[in-house]
Parts: C-alpha cells; sequence; structure tokens
C-alpha cells in the first residue's frame, strides 16, 4: 500500500482518461463584433399634397437607424430575437417614434405574432399625430397584421385608411 | 506425540490468519486507493463548478446626441473601474483631454452578441455627446459600453465565482503563487516532503497540527474535496488525493484549478472563491487587468481571507502583501525596483464590496426568473442575465431617499424606529425596470419594501376613479362636480362620512381640479356615480393582481399596493392606455453563449388613448396647481412632468407617483410598524420623487393630443371655457371630446378659429 500500488492504480486509470484535457471550461471566443452597418435613411417620402396637411414628419435619428438596419439584417436571417432586442435599443433612444414602433410591428408580424404586431401599430399611430406618413405606415401594419390573421374586410378598410392618407 | 503437531497446527494457524488478515488489509487499502483514485479522478475530470449566474446591468447607449456629458461618462468608466492612463496600452484604460475621451474597450458580452477589445473616441459637449468615432477616425452610429456586473446569484451560504481561463490570467500569479505558498509545485508529486516534514515537527512541538507545508495541490484537495476538519486521518487522505491527481493532471491544469477554486473572502452569505471574483470583489475589475500591489495583496489572502481582510484588517493586509512582493523579489520572480515601487502603493481596494451590488433589484430579479428556473440552474449553471438595472438612476435614487428621510427626520421628534421608504424608478416606453430601491439600508438585503410593502394606495388611486368617469362619456376634465359633505350608509348599518385633507368643502369644482387638488369628498361622488365596480375593474385592467374589495373606500384608495405594483398600474397611465409588464430581465443566455430566454415587450391595450391623455392633462395639473406644487421648486420650470400624491389616514403612508418623458418613478415612505409618519405624500413622498427625477435630467412628459380630441382654454377654478384675450394665469389648456359643449365665461366670446391656434400650439410642442 503505498507508491507501487497507487502508481498501478494510476497507469490503470491512465488509459480511461485520454480524452478530457482541458480542465476549465473556456469562455467564450472572442469573436470580433458584428457593428451596426451605416445608417440608412428610413422611409421619409416628401408629403403628398392630397393628404390632410401635415404638422410634422418623424424621422428616426442616425443612432436608431443604424439599430433598425442592423435589425431587419437580423430579422431577414429569421433571428427575430435578435432583432427584437436591437429594435428595443432603438425604442429605448426614441420611445416616442412611431416609426421605431411600426419597425418592431413588422419584426413580430415576421415572428408569426401579428396581434403584437397590431398593438404595435396602434400605439405608433396614437404617436403619429400630425405625420400623415407615418399614420399611413401604421395602417398598413395594421392591415397586415389583419390579412394575416384572416381578417379581410377590416384590413381592406385599414388599406383604405392607408391610402387615404397618402395616395400611392 | 498429539500436542506437538497440535502447536505447529495452531501456529500454523496463527501464521495463516495473520497472512490473510494482511493480504485482505492490503487488498482493502488497494481497494481503498484504486477507489479514492477513481473518484478524485472522476470528479475533477468531469467537474464543473457550480456557477452562480452572473448579473448585469443595462449598457450605457453611446452615439451622437445621447444626453451624457463628460461627468456621466467619467462616472460610468468609473463604475466599470476602467482606469485613466496616458497610453491607451491595454483594454480597461481611458485617456481624457478635454472635450475628448478616447477608451480602449475591453471585449465583453452582451445579451445578443459579443464584442472584440477595441478602441472608440468620443468628443463631449456640454450636456451631450458630439460625435462617436473608432481607431480609424471613423463616424460610429452607435456603441455599447459593457454591461457592469452587478452580482450574481449564488445559493444560501454558498459559494460565488468567477471562473477565468488560462488566458485571462496574468502571468505573474501563478509565479507568486508558487513563490508564497509552493516553491517546489513545479516538481513535488503532490507533496512537499521536507515541508512535511518542517510541518510535522512544529505541529509536535505545539502538540497540534497547526502548521501549513500544504503544496497548492493540497490546498486544491482540501478545498475541492474535504471539509476544514483537521485530523491526521484526513491529512493522510489530502496526501493520498493530491498524488492522485498529480499523476493525472498536468501541473498548469493543476494551477488553473487552484486559481478558480481557492476561498478568498466573504461576503455576509456570499463566500468568495477564486481570484477571479475576488480581483472583482476587492478591486472591481477583471483579473487580467490587476497592477502587481494588488495581484501581490490577492496573494496574500491565501493565507487567511478573513485575518488579512483588507477592508476590516489594512495593516496586516499591507504587511502581509509586502511580505509577498519581498519573497517574490527574493526568488527573483519580479525585480526589487518593482517590488518597491509596489511595495509604497496603497491597498487600493474598492470600498463597497464587489465594486456594485443591488441586493433590492436582485431580489426582483431573482423572483422574475425563479418562475423560469429551478433554483439550482440559476445557482450552478453559470448563466448570464441581462437586466434592465440603470446604475446612475439605482445610485441616485438610493442616496436621494436617504438624504430626504434623513432630513425629514431631522424635523421630527427623534423616535426609536427609522422613517424608511422604497423607490422604483422605471422607464415609461419599455417597461423597464432601472432602478429598485427597497429600504434605506442599502447593503442590506432584508425586507424590500419596494416589492413587499403593500400598503394603503390613498390617493394615488384617484387618477383611476377619474379615468373610469371619463370612460363613462358623461364627463371630460371641466365637467362640475359637487365637493360636498358625504354620507354613505354602508351595509352593515354604519355611516362613511370622509372629509378632506384640508377639512374644507370646495362645492362645485371642475373635474379637473378636484384631482388636482386631491379633493376626497368629490372624488367619492364621482366614483360613486361611476360605480366602485367599475373602478375596481379598472385597477386589475391596469395590472392590479388582487381583485380589490368593492367597498367605497376603495375610492380613496383602501386598496393595498407594493410602490411595484403601483408602478405597473401607472405605466398604463404613461403609456396612452397600454399596459406592459414591468420588467427587470431582458435575456438569459447560457454559460456557453446560447440565447435561453427573452422577455420582450409585449403590449396591451387596456383603455382609449384619449381618455389616458385626459388623465394626464389632469394629472399635469396636481403638479402645476395641486398638491404637487412642490415638485416646480425642484425642478427645472420647462419640464412637465404629472403625477399624483397619496396619503393614507393618520398620515401613516407618504406616496407619490408620476412620470416624466423619460421617467416613471414610484415613492413610499412610512414606518416598518405602520406608525403615523407625521407627513403627507406632498411632504415627504413628493421630494424624494421631484428630487430623483431633477437628478436623473428627466425629460418632459410631451405626448401630443390625440386627434380625437380638441384643445380648448378653461378657467381652472370654474371649468368655463376662455379663449384669446379673455385668458389668464388662471387658464390652463385641456383637451375635450370635439362634440363637447362647455359654458362660455360670460363676456368672452370663443375665437372663431381656435383650431388654427391649437394647430399652432401642437406644433410648438413638439
Amino acid at each position: 500500500m503505498n507508491t507501487g500500488t497507487v502508481r498501478i492504480v494510476i497507469v490503470f486509470l491512465a488509459v480511461m482518461l485520454s480524452a478530457c484535457r482541458s480542465l476549465v471550461s473556456p469562455e467564450r471566443p472572442p469573436n470580433p463584433p458584428a457593428e451596426a452597418p451605416a445608417p440608412q435613411s428610413p422611409a421619409a417620402a416628401p408629403p403628398p399634397p392630397a393628404a390632410p396637411a401635415p404638422t410634422r414628419q418623424f424621422r428616426l435619428g442616425s443612432a436608431a437607424s443604424a439599430l433598425v438596419t442592423q435589425a431587419r439584417a437580423r430579422a431577414a436571417a429569421g433571428d427575430y430575437p435578435a432583432a427584437t432586442a436591437t429594435l428595443e435599443r432603438a425604442l429605448r433612444i426614441e420611445p416616442e417614434n412611431p416609426l421605431a414602433w411600426i419597425e418592431l410591428g413588422h419584426v413580430q408580424l415576421a415572428a408569426g405574432n401579428a396581434a403584437q404586431a397590431d398593438n404595435m401599430a396602434h400605439k405608433a399611430l396614437g404617436l403619429a399625430a400630425g405625420d400623415p406618413d407615418a399614420q399611413a405606415a401604421a395602417w398598413r401594419l395594421i392591415a397586415e397584421s389583419l390579412r394575416v390573421r384572416g381578417r379581410n374586410p377590416e384590413a381592406s378598410q385599414a388599406s383604405a385608411h392607408a391610402e387615404a392618407l397618402v395616395p400611392h | 506425540m498429539a500436542r506437538r503437531p497440535r502447536k505447529l497446527r495452531v501456529r500454523r494457524l496463527l501464521w495463516g490468519s495473520a497472512l490473510g488478515v494482511f493480504v485482505i488489509a492490503v487488498a482493502a487499502i488497494a481497494v481503498y486507493v484504486y477507489f479514492l483514485d477513481r473518484s478524485v479522478t472522476q470528479q475533477f475530470q468531469g467537474r464543473r463548478w457550480t456557477l452562480p449566474a452572473q448579473v448585469y446591468a443595462a449598457p450605457l447607449e453611446l452615439y451622437a446626441g445621447a444626453p451624457l456629458g463628460m461627468a456621466d461618462l467619467s462616472a460610468e468608466l468609473a463604475r466599470l473601474q476602467y482606469r485613466a492612463t496616458d497610453k491607451l496600452d491595454r483594454p480597461g484604460t481611458y485617456r481624457r483631454q478635454d472635450a475628448r475621451i478616447d477608451i480602449a474597450l475591453r471585449a465583453t458580452r452582451f445579451a445578443d452578441e459579443v464584442r472584440g477589445a477595441q478602441v472608440l473616441t468620443i468628443i463631449v459637449g456640454a450636456h451631450s455627446i458630439e460625435a462617436l468615432r473608432d481607431s480609424s477616425g471613423a463616424d460610429i452610429p452607435i456603441l455599447r459600453l459593457d454591461p457592469l456586473l452587478i452580482g450574481s446569484i449564488f445559493p444560501t451560504h454558498g459559494e460565488d465565482r468567477i471562473v477565468v481561463t488560462p488566458a485571462e490570467v496574468p502571468a505573474l500569479l501563478p509565479a507568486a503563487l508558487k513563490a508564497v505558498e509552493d516553491r517546489k509545485f513545479d516538481s513535488h508529486h503532490g507533496v512537499d516532503p521536507e515541508a512535511v516534514v518542517r510541518a510535522l515537527w512544529v505541529d509536535l512541538r505545539s502538540r497540534q497540527i497547526a502548521q501549513g507545508g500544504s503544496t497548492l495541490t493540497q490546498q486544491l484537495v482540501k478545498s475541492y474535496f474535504l471539509n476544514s476538519r483537521q485530523t491526521m486521518g484526513r491529512k493522510v487522505r489530502e496526501a493520498l488525493m493530491a498524488f492522485a491527481l498529480e499523476a493525472h493532471f498536468t501541473k498548469s491544469d493543476l494551477m488553473n484549478a487552484y486559481i478558480n477554486e481557492i476561498y478568498l473572502g466573504q461576503d455576509g452569505d456570499r463566500a468568495v472563491h477564486g481570484f477571479g471574483l475576488a480581483s472583482q470583489f476587492y478591486f472591481g475589475k477583471p483579473l487580467a487587468e490587476v497592477d502587481l500591489a494588488e495581484l501581490s495583496l490577492l496573494v496574500a489572502l491565501v493565507r487567511g481571507p478573513s485575518y488579512y481582510d483588507p477592508r476590516h484588517h489594512p495593516e496586516r493586509a499591507l504587511a502581509r502583501r509586502n511580505l509577498v512582493l519581498k519573497l517574490m523579489a527574493d526568488l527573483k520572480v519580479i525585480s526589487p525596483e518593482d517590488a518597491a515601487a509596489a511595495t509604497s502603493r496603497p491597498l487600493g481596494v474598492t470600498t463597497r464590496a464587489a465594486g456594485a451590488y443591488y441586493p433590492s433589484y436582485l431580489d426582483f430579479v431573482r423572483r422574475t426568473l425563479r418562475r423560469d428556473y429551478p433554483e439550482s440552474d440559476l445557482t450552478q449553471e453559470g448563466l448570464k442575465i441581462y437586466t434592465s438595472l440603470e446604475p446612475r438612476a439605482q445610485d441616485e435614487a438610493e442616496q436621494t431617499l436617504d438624504r430626504e428621510l434623513a432630513r425629514l427626520e431631522r424635523t421630527r421628534s427623534p423616535t426609536s424606529v427609522s422613517l424608511d421608504g422604497a423607490v422604483v424608478i422605471t422607464s415609461p416606453a419599455s417597461g423597464d425596470v432601472i432602478a429598485i430601491v427597497g429600504g434605506r439600508r442599502i447593503g442590506y438585503s432584508g425586507f424590500n419594501r419596494a416589492l413587499d410593502a403593500a400598503r394603503p394606495m390613498g390617493s394615488v388611486v384617484k387618477p383611476f376613479v377619474y379615468l373610469t368617469a371619463l370612460e363613462s362619456h358623461r364627463y371630460n376634465l371641466a365637467s362640475i362636480v359637487q365637493d360636498a359633505p358625504v354620507d354613505i350608509r354602508m351595509s352593515n348599518g354604519t355611516h362613511w362620512r370622509p372629509v378632506n385633507f384640508t377639512r374644507q368643502t370646495y362645492g362645485p369644482v371642475p373635474l379637473v381640479r378636484a384631482l388636482a387638488e386631491s379633493m376626497n369628498q368629490a372624488t367619492v361622488a364621482v366614483g360613486m356615480d361611476v360605480g366602485v365596480t367599475h373602478v375596481a375593474q379598472t385597477l386589475q385592467r391596469f395590472g392590479l393582481e388582487r381583485a380589490p374589495a368593492q367597498v367605497p373606500a376603495l375610492l380613496l384608495g383602501a386598496v393595498n399596493a407594493t410602490p411595484l405594483e403601483v408602478a405597473q398600474l401607472y405605466t398604463g397611465l404613461a403609456n396612452g392606455g397600454y399596459r406592459m409588464p414591468l420588467r427587470a430581465v431582458r435575456a438569459v443566455i447560457s454559460a456557453s453563449g446560447a440565447p435561453l430566454k427573452a422577455f420582450p415587450l409585449e403590449l396591451t391595450p387596456i383603455a382609449q388613448p384619449d381618455v389616458v391623455f385626459e388623465v394626464d392633462q389632469m394629472m399635469q395639473q396636481v403638479i402645476e396647481r395641486g398638491t404637487g406644487r412642490p415638485a416646480r421648486a425642484v425642478l427645472p420650470a420647462d419640464v412637465v412632468v404629472v403625477g399624483k400624491s397619496g396619503t393614507t389616514s393618520d398620515l401613516r403612508d407618504s406616496w407619490f407617483a408620476g412620470f416624466s418623458g423619460s421617467h416613471l418613478a414610484v415613492v413610499w415612505v412610512g414606518y416598518d410598524d405602520n406608525r403615523p409618519t407625521g407627513f403627507t405624500g406632498a411632504a415627504a413622498a413628493l421630494a424624494i420623487w421631484s428630487r430623483v427625477l431633477a437628478g436623473l435630467g428627466a425629460t418632459s412628459w410631451s405626448a401630443s393630443m390625440p386627434e380625437s380630441l380638441t384643445e380648448v382654454g378653461i378657467d381652472y377654478f370654474t371649468g368655463l371655457q376662455i379663449e384669446g384675450a379673455c385668458a389668464n394665469a388662471n387658464t390652463i389648456r385641456i383637451g375635450v371630446p370635439p362634440s363637447t359643449q362647455l359654458a362660455k365665461k360670460p363676456g368672452c366670446i370663443a375665437a372663431a378659429a381656435p383650431s388654427v391656434l391649437d394647430r399652432l400650439r401642437a406644433i410648438i410642442r413638439q
């Protein structure tokens, strides 16, 4: 009972261990960050002459724009949770901007959550007073969210709202 | 003849059994050693330290236009333990030159991505960031600073640690450990016989087992496998196990295991294990960033974390640290010059344990996650939890609560118990809970008043009474209601006769004034008219979980709610009639970085936006002309905030709940034993509320008027419509449904085109 025995035991066991070398689970690899691509100017067409006199026009600032661009890429890749997280960052910066809510609503819709998309569009509509472009964008989102739920008559109505605000 | 063989037989038998016993003993010991070896090896190989979930604050968002000055940035960098240097030599440092600040960012993990180390340049204006550039000078649209580690969820009386990989360990640390604890570490087989003999000699002479003589491997075994009882048998077992470990694992594996395993401090229930956490605990920064003096202090602590505790026994710690430095210099691990320089340095430990530690907030995080995860997952699986905590808001709320409560106490005769309070701050647009203060004793993780003190709401319930009234379409803000003595006969035959706080009766008043001045009689009249049942339903729609008792006293706040619940209720008012669950946790990711759970923003429509807008306008008058007026002396004149005070009978509870454009805050002040405070909501809670909002640089509540409302001017005292030249200091502008016919002030004909004026105002208000 001594080193000899232990050695034998150890040699026997040494065969068994082979593979597991690393003792400490490695932390994450230091990947380079996926930074936001260059900002893209959001939909901001000049106000149409026929629409009710617009009193303002919402635009996203460059920070929120960059996040929206990044979120769209993530949503296009099917990563809706990451897209949502990115848009929530944009919303924290511009919580009163209906365009940010509309973007989030579109991601919700793509992720299969039409009811949330509808709610977010209505929330945007409440914020968009005076901006027919933003209001029309909200109505179009409402129309889409209704259509995917098979509520076609209401969807057509919502589309008509959008069309009345900003004729195509 | 018969005797002899018998003797022989006996002797043979004796020898035989002795041999048998010997063989069995050897076999037993061999088996023991075999199993010991096997168990040691298996346990050690397959081991994962139980890793408490690490909890992170919200990272600070940097972008051109972000409302952050140099002071804000400096404070945040200090929280993150970035050090000012002349040369940006490594991650975790920054350099400031006038309005420019260069930061060598650490590599960091966010909930949704990993960012590598990089250098960032910020140009800072007076009150906001002007530009953000990368190392090549290109503009960066937006970038997050590191999320601050605010604590971990460790088991009760359990180990907390941050595991580090060899790459994250300064090269000097293993060298220092060897120099101080185990000089022959590289050559021995787990036990250092010379050291054992030396230790035994000392032990024998002192007749107790006291001397170390343990190799690093033995210390590792002791900490990892054994309890701390000192017996001879245990010593042997420890040596055998150390030997087994040495046979199976490389020296560098064992060294890294040691660095992650060893006990280095205590913080209440929390045992600080490993150098990774110790570095955060004592210096608030990653292990990779400690300097020679700091590293030496950590090594010094191995011998006795409580005896050499640098926060409680700085002299001992300093002497031991300097001894470590001397040993390292003697063994030529470091140069004498470096040793001398480090010896002259102060201990440099942070004053607050673990840099940042927010028990009230962590309590909420833990409760949130318990719904989805068993406790063992939270305390063992190394989850990373990303929260909405804003350290700046949390610090502001903690300091303001303590300062104001102390000031309030000085105005009263001393009592045996101290006045206490709670603060909840949220970001109204997202439902993010950004700060929770559960009481005055910040480091004390006891009774969390923000979450557990369910107290009568008092008048903070009133906005929901008026919201219910507006929803009936029988009221608008200018509607005249009677503030007259109330006498309600209860079902048990008693009478309920609430009076106003001022003991006065105001007669006919417009709805807006009844709320602004928190008139009890008028509120009961309105509430009884629309129905207690409907008011109760409104509260539940806005998020009150328990169904309130449907009694008339509900109209004056006879319903218990915690500060957090009140914040939930007011979120719907701050959000144009959408409820969103208050969130502390944004995302949970696994130890390997896989997203496990997200708590996305969700909206539920609970009230018409125009009705909510009207209520908010009434609450604006609370601040401008009503019980909340003292806030005006604290907040900048151009910042519009809305809110409502609450005071319960005999002044037991003092409440204020309300919001700006950027922050929603609820403050409660009272005694734990429910004795009267002597303060109204306006006197105590409002003082804290307004100072917290002012300190956070709150922006105006600026919701745009819904298109379903028309703006009109009315007289605050009479509710009569006033336009144009007749407007005076008592004129307030409110939204009413377009069909509303208001009584006009005699002699003041409404201007022909108020709508143009309204449009203009709407434009200006943006």
